[in-house]
């Protein structure tokens, strides 16, 4: 008797035949659940690790009345409604005034905890405090959407999940391992901006011109150099785009240069330097429309310079690559201002990005 | 994975003397800060400046 009429081998046969057309889903679905499952359990670390990092650090830095632990837990739970965008008229206006009402919000109730706080120490538990919120927002979104498919035993439902996961992941870590540099107040790879910018203003007079931001005047060639960054060493990205109207309300502006990190595409070689026109700025949108909307009113052309890194680089502690582009970036901009103005016209540079660990 | 390095990103301070341009690389330590005063030059009278402050990668 062959193998093909075998009945036992037909069974053998069949049967997994059988299995997968009816229960298929439900076994992809125990797969899928385990390796997401994997990823839910390095959340949770990522979340109880930033927590735990955030208070030792207050603990230790601060000097504290009460014990911060209830206070912070209840920050961590702190959630922003944005507003609603079926008429988007006005959003940008209100997108920002809520952002602002919860970091003012966040920082007065930091003070409380510690009335004696300084300025850097401030906005080094505020972004620690960012972190650990969102890495909490994370960890529930994920474990919300896994329980969910499989309460309702639907494999479809975990599809999207188990596609986003590893860019989630991603961001995640990269979160997760920008706590050190923050807490040492160290530049990280977003601050190559306000670092180039830094250097350019040293011997320079500085002034604050807007909320955590600073301008300093300098010349170059018979021009007249407007420079400006967030105020360092603490960790903050300042309000650029407010300081660029109080300049253009009391100076002639002819153009304006913008020096940031921007994300490399993969592929791409990390640290590599690129020119573009438009506002090289990130954020959730409202400093670069309002500095679009300068420059679009007044008719001053923007000129980008942009340094490549990826998300973990441009959180977590500078690169040497990135560090080392700084002085040749630095020529790149006086370049810039030499071949698209004229002797006697007047620029902005603005080094955008997170200034911790970068003064000024 | 039983083959895959582990990475460790040891932080390092680059100090640059304004006078006779020489560099030192040394590990960074808690307080430095860029483009502040650090050490005495060794090769001249000068006072060196921070001018980098980085991570570079270390396998182990």
């Amino acid at each position: 008797m062959s193998d093909d009429t075998n009945p036992l081998m037909m069974l053998i046969w069949i049967l997994p035949i059988i299995l997968f057309v009816f229960y298929g889903q439900r076994i992809q679905l125990y797969v899928t659940s385990g390796e997401i499952k994997k990823a839910i359990k390095k959340l949770d670390g990522f979340k109880v690790e930033s927590r735990d990092e955030l208070i030792n650090y207050v603990k230790k830095n601060l000097k504290l009345e009460n014990d911060p632990t209830k206070n912070i837990d209840k920050f961590l739970e702190y959630f922003t409604i944005m507003p609603v965008d079926m008429d988007p008229n006005g959003i940008v206006d209100k997108v920002r005034h809520t952002v602002r009402m919860k970091e003012d919000y966040t920082r007065e109730h930091i003070k409380l905890l510690s009335p004696q706080i300084t300025e850097i120490e401030l906005t080094k538990v505020q972004t620690l405090l960012e972190i650990a919120s969102s890495l909490q927002m994370i960890y529930k979104i994920v474990n919300h959407m896994f329980l969910t498919a499989k309460k309702q035993n639907n494999y479809p439902l975990i599809l999207p999940l188990q596609m986003l996961l590893p860019f989630i992941m991603e961001q995640a870590k990269a979160m997760n391992d920008s706590i050190p540099a923050f807490k040492t107040g160290q530049p990280v790879g977003d601050g190559i901006g306000p670092m180039i910018v830094g250097k350019m203003m040293l011997d320079a007079k500085k002034e604050t011109v807007a909320f955590q931001t600073v301008l300093a005047k300098t010349d170059f060639e018979d021009r007249t150099l407007f420079l400006l960054k967030a105020e360092g060493p603490g960790s903050t990205v300042g309000r650029p785009a407010e300081a660029l109207e109080s300049i253009v309300s009391n100076s002639h502006i002819d153009a304006i240069v913008m020096v940031d990190a921007a994300l490399k595409m993969e592929g791409e070689d990390s640290a590599s330097v690129s020119h573009g026109f438009g506002a090289a700025i990130g954020g959730i949108g409202t400093e670069r429309f309002q500095i679009e909307e300068i420059a679009t009113q007044k008719k001053i052309p923007i000129f980008s310079i942009v340094v490549k890194q990826s998300t973990n680089e441009a959180i977590t502690l500078m690169t040497k690559e990135i560090a080392d582009t700084s002085d040749d970036v630095r020529s790149q901009i006086y370049e810039m201002i030499q071949e698209n103005t004229k002797q006697g016209q007047s620029i902005v540079v603005i080094g955008v990005g997170n200034t911790s660990g970068v003064p000024q | 994975m039983i083959f895959s390095k582990k990475k460790t990103i040891v932080a390092y301070t680059i100090e640059k003397c304004p006078k006779c341009d020489m560099q030192r690389k040394r590990k960074f330590v808690e307080g430095d800060c860029l483009f502040s005063d650090s050490s005495k030059c060794t090769s001249c009278d000068g006072l060196t400046r921070i001018e980098k402050i980085f991570g570079q990668e270390l396998e182990s």
